[in-house]
Parts: structure tokens; C-alpha cells; sequence
């Protein structure tokens, strides 16, 4: 089984400031993936970006960047 | 037409199946008969009796254990002839699906009728799927304005699970308008796929 890891968890509200998200985060070098968002979370949007929890203020940050708006974030053992 | 409403809820197989029968044989021209139930395994079994006489069906749900089954039937059923069919399930593990609103790559709008048939004959069927996935470009096939969802609706009365990834609604902007089953996420999606003893992806 595989080990669980502590992330950090950002929803959003729609699909396309995900997608947004992820693009911004690659562009800019933020750590993290798109992933689907994980079932123990209630999210408008099914993509989640999950990040190492130390690369909060750089994730908080994207929320200021064109369509990428984060909705809540989470700290999350997966 | 005339429309006759037959009260089969509550009631086991066969009696939705004879209660109906019997509704047909009374009729003296051609009407639509509604048969009320409150199970999965009786929608399929009036579904067989009209399909049967050759009669066009339709079902739907109407909330949770309540269904209804409308056949048009053609005329007066007197012979007394009936065969009463009762069968368990028609379901089997087979999940299908459905990853864009097109069958196939060419033309599209040549694929939409080919999906629209597929769904269609999919419906037909004696044993039907389990699970029919929509995603990507399959969410605008159980959304508001389908052509398919006459068809959709009878697969889910008859107890197929329709089920649409919420995602893909929410990126085409089709959150509120899902017509028919349930929003989804990608680990059903994957669960669903895995377990299945056999994928259908047309």
C-alpha cells in the first residue's frame, strides 16, 4: 500500500479556473498537480491542485493570477 | 386515445406484468396504457410484454421506487394468449462508455445520429448494461436538449445506473441542467471501470 502523504488541497468553483491553475503553476514554477478532487472534500469543481503544504504562499499567490480563483484549501493526508 | 392508468404498486412479479394484461384485454380500440410500479425487475418485464406485442414502450422514473411504464397499444387484446414473462434481472456487469457526444472520428455530425442509434439499441436490448459513464463530450448526451434522453430514462427506470462526471458538466457549463442519473467523480469513474466484467466504449 502505498504511503499517505500530507498535501495541501486548493478547489475551485469551475473546471476552468483549474485548468487555469495549472497552467499558471507550470508557467511560474509552483509545485503541485491537478488531481481529481479528493472524495473526503465537497467541491464545486471534481479537479483539485494538491501541493506540498510548504508551498502554501506560492499556491495562495496563483488565486491573484487571471481566472485561476481558488475557492477554499485543505490540508489533507493522501 | 384513450389513456388507462393500471395501479401495480406494491406488487411483485407477476402480478404488474398480469395486472396489465388484463388492462390490455379490456380495452376496445387502440390507447395508451400507464402501468404504475414500484421496482426495477417489474419496468423490464412490462417492457418485454409490450416490446412482445410489438407495442412502442417507454418508462421512466419518477422518484425513488416509483416508476411508470407507458405502451401504446395498437388495439383490443382478447385472445387470452398473453404469455406471463417474469425474469429475475435483465442486467448484467457490462458497463458502457460513453467518452464524447459522437460515435467515431470523421464527421461529427454523422457521429451524433450514430450515437444517438447506438443509445438507441443499447436500450433494446435483453440484458442491459449495469452502468452507462458519460464524460468529456458524453456529458451533453444526459443533459437538457438530448435527443437520447427518452432512451436514457428507460435504460434508468429499468435500473441502469446513468451516471455523468461532474467535472466535465461543470466545463461545459451543463451543471444544472443534468437531465436524467447522477453526477459522478473520477474515483467512481475508476471504481466503476474496474470492476466491471466487461467495457463497452463505442
Amino acid at each position: 500500500m502505498r504511503e499517505k502523504q500530507l498535501r495541501l488541497i486548493a478547489t475551485f468553483s469551475t473546471a476552468t479556473a483549474a485548468i487555469a491553475m495549472e497552467r499558471y503553476c507550470i508557467e511560474n514554477g509552483i509545485p503541485g498537480r491537478l488531481i481529481p478532487t479528493p472524495r473526503q472534500i465537497t467541491a464545486d469543481c471534481g479537479l483539485a491542485w494538491s501541493a506540498p503544504p510548504e508551498a502554501e504562499e506560492a499556491v495562495l499567490r496563483a488565486s491573484a493570477a487571471d481566472r485561476v480563483a481558488i475557492a477554499a484549501t485543505y490540508q489533507l493526508l493522501i | 386515445m384513450e389513456t388507462v392508468k393500471v395501479d401495480a404498486l406494491g406488487l411483485a412479479c407477476p402480478q404488474p406484468v398480469v395486472k396489465t394484461i388484463k388492462a390490455l384485454e379490456a380495452l376496445t380500440g387502440p390507447a395508451i396504457v400507464e402501468t404504475y410500479v414500484d421496482n426495477e425487475t417489474a419496468v423490464q418485464n412490462l417492457t418485454r410484454l409490450a416490446q412482445g406485442k410489438g407495442f412502442p414502450v417507454r418508462s421512466e422514473k419518477l422518484a425513488d421506487a416509483h416508476f411508470v411504464v407507458t405502451m401504446e397499444a395498437a388495439a383490443a387484446q382478447k385472445d387470452g394468449q398473453t404469455p406471463v414473462v417474469c425474469v429475475a434481472d435483465r442486467r448484467g456487469n457490462t458497463v458502457v462508455a460513453i467518452t464524447s457526444d459522437a460515435m467515431g472520428r470523421g464527421n461529427d455530425e454523422l457521429g451524433h445520429q450514430l450515437m444517438k442509434g447506438f443509445l438507441y439499441a443499447l436500450s433494446q436490448l435483453d440484458e442491459l448494461p449495469k452502468t452507462i459513464l458519460f464524460y468529456n463530450g458524453g456529458a451533453r448526451l444526459t443533459s437538457e436538449g438530448s435527443l437520447s434522453l427518452e432512451d436514457l430514462k428507460s435504460m434508468e427506470a429499468q435500473g441502469v445506473q446513468i451516471m455523468t462526471c461532474g467535472t466535465c458538466l461543470n466545463y461545459y457549463g451543463l451543471t444544472e441542467k443534468l437531465a436524467v442519473g447522477s453526477v459522478t467523480n473520477m474515483y467512481s469513474i475508476v471504481e466503476t471501470l474496474t470492476k466491471a466484467d466487461k467495457i463497452i466504449a463505442p
